[in-house]
């Protein structure tokens, strides 16, 4: 270790008072960080206690007293805001969260594993061009599709043609605004430049001569893909898959926009902000709602904390 | 009986899953790892199962949730066997890619209502015209693939045209009758065959296969595009659609026929289609046709129905809430501006002193460049906190967030590097980074809750703030903070002088500004009063609370510490990880030569480090840039904290005005654009 260095041997010659004080004042550091990871995670700590406790002590005095009072830690507010009663419906919310993060987590890693595998090992022509273009999408902040994505869904596609004015439906009015079914569809979209992105980086740097030999023994790229790249490109997809996932399920902006005031299918997001409009009435049920919502990628992040790590790092880059 | 379906298919599947991946995936060596990998899958399985029985609405999320996933694997599969079928069984792929072009074409003319079926009145059989049109695409592929000679084929490809379109012609609906006229009719077909013919002409390259589909192409114009739909009859409509598939056959049967070879560039051919088919569809069709079409909207009025050039970009630099310009003399008395300018001349002076031992003046070690930093960072702050409105706040979200969260997460790794439990530490502040916006801004809430000043403030802020203020007018306890903070400040004195001894400038520095700071409070504390008080009209204290989101312009800073809260895990993971393969020579190198700590870390491990700032960086900037819930949920862009992507989202989605809403999405990605365009030649050229 770098700290055993010469300049530092003195530490030992000279234990007088003094010394030990500077000691002290040297381990400012330490005590500095260990302060910060305490401010940091005062407000989740604060959350979690006071989901505890009923709405008048939650009114009425600081989450930090409720430690004098354990006992009376009462687990109301989660049977409020998971039951079906009028209060309740987050357990909905969470089921329908499910069923956007699932299908927007598993289907944009199959396209984009294709999509990456055609782009780094399939010749064909204008392949370089077609994936700087796709890469490029990835400069497209999400609000700049909102509006048209919207309207399609709420009411297919029309092209009017020009010069001759026959119009053409290009996409069927499926009634999709307000189901989950948008959410996802919208979610697998945008989720794609990136994961084509980084698929492609870990696909096209497996080495040459196992795709050779493959083709030799005549297998075609469809074998190769399933049991070659697939196997191989593990960690890059489940780095990937944790990263989508949490993008998904803590996503507000797409939920918000194509679910809109449809109460059956709203993701757990969306309906505990809409618990928070209402935040004198129901604070209470608020840290609950808050702390069930968080605690799916709570449990991802302490479950598999290197992937997600690693998932994170490479997903900063989203656009 | 369904409750039971899903019962058993969630428990056994996942069931299933668990084992496979325990088995093959898991470390071997840990059984404890695996058993308890195996318990938390089945257990999930099994409470999943269970759950289907009890919960209708968990089926029906199962059941969607499947469907998605199955149907998107099997159409890419069953393309891929599709296209096996080329090189062996041509046939067979004749007869597939009939059918599948049938299924195509029969739900496009179904779905623009251009066919209908009614055999009686009430009777409505139009959906199985496309079954029909499956099934006759299938017979026409798999007969024609066996058709050996070119006369055979053009004999076959006639006599299926003339059929086919007759049989089309039969169900097309009498309101798109065409009411054709000669002259149309016979041009465009004409000049579609002079312009496609004489191109292929130049390269001497199938001419006459050419001239018809360019001739089909001219008819599809002539006899369907330019007539008025609905007044013709339905001999010219069965002319019509006759001409069409005959010329679309014929050109087919011009076609050289299939050999191996053909077959085998097919099959390879189409795999790239197939491989990048299902992400370029949906890429298409959710980003770049939707971007075009925003860019479109943003030139249209709200309803996008008349075109107003650039009114709506005009109307954004023009309201008076997106930009509000009238209290910038308010800069001038902001005290913000004087600390801002003090600290810089502290910073220069201190430069200055230290400097002249070692002779540089902007030493970062040397204790100038900190005060410097902070001085310009409170001028910035000063300058925004009177330049309101959307675009200016959000300016000041991206030079804030960005700056601290930076600043942050690298003070925080070089701390927490090599410590002691480094990686609870840093699990700790990167956690989060898991929690969504929406969460973290109701969490923030309950920091920042305001009680009225007669009651117990239950937000820890406020407790902070007015619990000092009852400090400060209280007896013992304020004498013993008092003497707490007098030995600080002793400490921090000594630690000055052996910094100076030592000729550390930054140690002497931090410490004076620090013990500064402290004087400051201790002032305070035993003067005026510290933290949030008043002094009722019968000399009682009464508490004095903050409103943090409601104070303005600072409520905008309180809203920025949510997603400096979360985005400084982030940062340090990133700088953590810079840090530790900055290579370990340098760092023994420098403190060979006698390099402080200070000053190995601002010359040895900082420009090694540049290249991740520079991501960090670029990356925070385009995410604050758009930084949507946490406005949206904490104030909704009240109280003058509103924030570009949220003033998009109210015009487009409350106020349904798509034109300015497209017109502020457009002005979003154009501020992002320069700094993605970096972002992403640097990853192509970490790619290659």
């Amino acid at each position: 270790m770098a700290t055993a260095t010469p300049g530092f041997v003195r530490e030992t010659a000279e234990p007088s008072i003094g010394w030990r004080l500077y000691r002290l004042l040297r381990a400012i550091p330490t005590w500095t960080l260990w302060g910060l990871v305490v401010v940091w995670s005062i407000p989740t700590l604060g959350l979690l206690v006071n989901s505890f406790r009923d709405r008048d002590a939650q009114r009425t005095s600081g989450w930090w007293t409720g430690f004098a009072d354990v006992g009376s830690f009462t687990l109301q507010n989660y049977r409020d805001v998971l039951g079906s009663g009028p209060t309740g419906g987050l357990w909905d919310a969470l089921l329908n969260s499910f069923a956007i993060a699932i299908p927007a987590t598993v289907i944009p890693i199959a396209f984009a594993a294709f999509a990456a595998y055609a782009f780094a090992w399939i010749d064909f022509r204008g392949r370089e061009w077609l994936f700087i273009g796709t890469v490029s999408l990835l400069a497209i902040p999400l609000q700049v599709a909102l509006i048209p994505l919207l309207q399609l869904y709420s009411g297919g596609a029309r092209w009017t043609l020009p010069f001759v004015d026959k119009t053409v439906a290009l996409f069927p009015d499926l009634d999709l605004a307000g189901s989950v079914t948008a959410v996802w569809l919208t979610h697998t979209g945008f989720a794609l430049p990136f994961a084509i992105f980084l698929l492609h980086n870990y696909i096209a740097g497996l080495p040459r001569d196992v795709f050779e030999s493959a083709l030799i023994d005549g297998a075609d790229h469809f074998k190769i893909f399933w049991r070659l790249v697939v196997p191989l490109s593990v960690p890059v997809l489940a780095a990937f898959a944790i990263f989508q996932f949490l993008w998904t399920w803590n996503d507000y902006l797409v939920a918000l926009t194509m679910i809109g005031g449809n109460r059956e299918a709203l993701p757990a997001t969306v309906a505990i902000a809409s618990l928070a409009g209402e935040f004198a009435l129901r604070e209470n049920l608020l840290t609950a709602g808050a702390f069930v919502q968080t605690v799916v990628p709570i449990a991802v992040f302490f479950a598999l904390q290197r992937y997600f790590v690693r998932g994170i790092l490479a997903g900063s880059v989203k656009g | 009986m369904l409750d039971w379906v899903w019962a058993v298919l969630l428990t056994g599947g996942g069931v299933a899953l668990t084992l496979y991946g325990v088995r093959n995936r898991m470390d071997p060596t840990r059984t404890v790892r695996r058993l308890v990998a195996a318990s938390v899958g089945i257990g999930t399985s099994v409470a999943l199962g269970w759950g289907a029985l009890v919960d209708e609405k968990l089926r029906g999320t199962a059941a969607g949730v499947t469907v998605a996933v199955v149907v998107s694997g099997v159409l890419f599969v069953g393309a891929n066997l599709w296209f096996d079928q080329a090189e062996s069984r041509w046939r067979r792929f004749g007869a597939i890619t009939g059918a599948v072009v049938g299924l195509a074409v029969g739900t496009v003319l179904v779905g623009n209502r251009v066919l209908a079926w009614k055999p009686t009145p009430d009777l409505d059989l139009t959906p199985w015209l496309i079954v029909v049109a499956t099934v006759a695409g299938a017979v026409f592929g798999y007969v024609f693939t066996g058709v050996e000679g070119r006369r055979a084929r053009l004999v076959t490809a006639v006599a299926f045209g003339v059929t086919y379109g007759a049989l089309v012609g039969v169900f097309i609906r009498p309101d798109v009758f065409p009411a054709m006229k000669i002259v149309p009719l016979l041009a465009w077909p004409a000049a579609g065959a002079a312009i496609f013919g004489g191109l292929s002409a130049r390269r001497r390259h199938h001419v006459a296969r050419r001239a018809v589909l360019g001739a089909t192409s001219g008819w599809l114009v002539g006899a369907w595009l330019i007539p008025v739909l609905g007044a013709g009859t339905r001999a010219e409509a069965m002319s019509g659609a006759t001409f069409l598939v005959l010329g679309f056959m014929v050109w087919l049967a011009l076609a050289p026929p299939a050999g191996p070879e053909r077959q085998r560039i097919v099959a390879e051919r189409s795999r790239a289609v197939i491989f990048l088919a299902p992400a370029l569809v949906f890429v298409g069709a959710t980003l770049v046709i939707p971007t075009i079409r925003t860019l479109y909207l943003s030139f249209l009025g709200p309803r996008g129905e008349e075109f107003v050039g650039l009114a709506n970009y005009v109307d954004i630099f023009t309201d008076d809430e997106i930009v509000k310009l009238d209290k910038w003399r308010g800069i001038f008395t902001s005290s913000l501006l004087y600390w801002g300018v003090g600290l810089t001349l502290a910073g220069i002076v201190i430069g200055r002193v230290l400097g002249k031992r070692t002779g540089r003046t902007f030493e970062p070690s040397g204790g100038s460049i900190t005060p410097i930093s902070l001085g310009v960072f409170l001028f910035v702050w000063a300058v925004f906190a009177y330049l309101r409105g959307t675009i200016f706040n959000n300016l000041w979200w991206v030079f804030t967030v960005t700056i601290v969260s930076t600043a942050a997460g690298l003070a925080i790794a070089v701390l927490a590097d090599r410590a002691r439990y480094e990686s609870v530490a840093k699990s700790i502040i990167f956690m989060p980074m898991a929690i969504s916006f929406v969460g973290a801004g109701i969490i923030w809430r309950f920091m920042y809750i305001a009680r009225p000043p007669s009651k117990d403030q239950t937000g820890v802020l406020n407790a902070l703030w007015v619990g000092l203020g009852r400090l400060s007018n209280s007896g013992t306890p304020k004498l013993w903070a008092a003497a707490l903070l007098v030995a600080l400040v002793a400490a921090l004195g000594w630690m000055a002088w052996r910094g100076w001894r030592g000729g550390a400038g930054g140690v002497v520095a931090g410490a004076v500004v620090t013990a500064l700071g402290v004087v400051w409070i201790l002032y305070r504390l035993l003067g005026p009063g510290l933290g949030g008080f008043e002094i009722g009209p019968n000399g009682e204290v009464i508490a004095d609370t903050i409103l943090f989101i409601q104070e303005t312009p600072f409520n905008n800073v309180w809203l920025m510490v949510v997603l400096i809260w979360i985005e400084t895990g982030f940062t340090m993971v990133i700088f953590s990880a810079a840090i530790k393969a900055v290579p370990a020579e340098l760092i023994e190198a420098s403190k060979v030569d006698g390099a402080t700590e200070a000053q190995t870390f601002w010359r040895v491990t900082v420009p090694q480090i540049a290249p991740t700032i520079g991501v960090v960086v670029t990356t925070l900037i385009v995410l604050v840039m758009k930084v949507f819930d946490i406005v949206k949920v904490m104030t909704n862009g009240n109280f003058d904290t509103q924030v570009l992507a949220n003033e998009m989202w109210q015009r487009a989605f409350t106020e349904f005005n798509f034109g300015l809403g497209s017109a502020l999405a457009v002005l979003l990605f154009v501020s992002v654009l320069p700094i993605m365009y970096l972002n992403i030649r640097r990853m192509q050229k970490e790619a290659a």
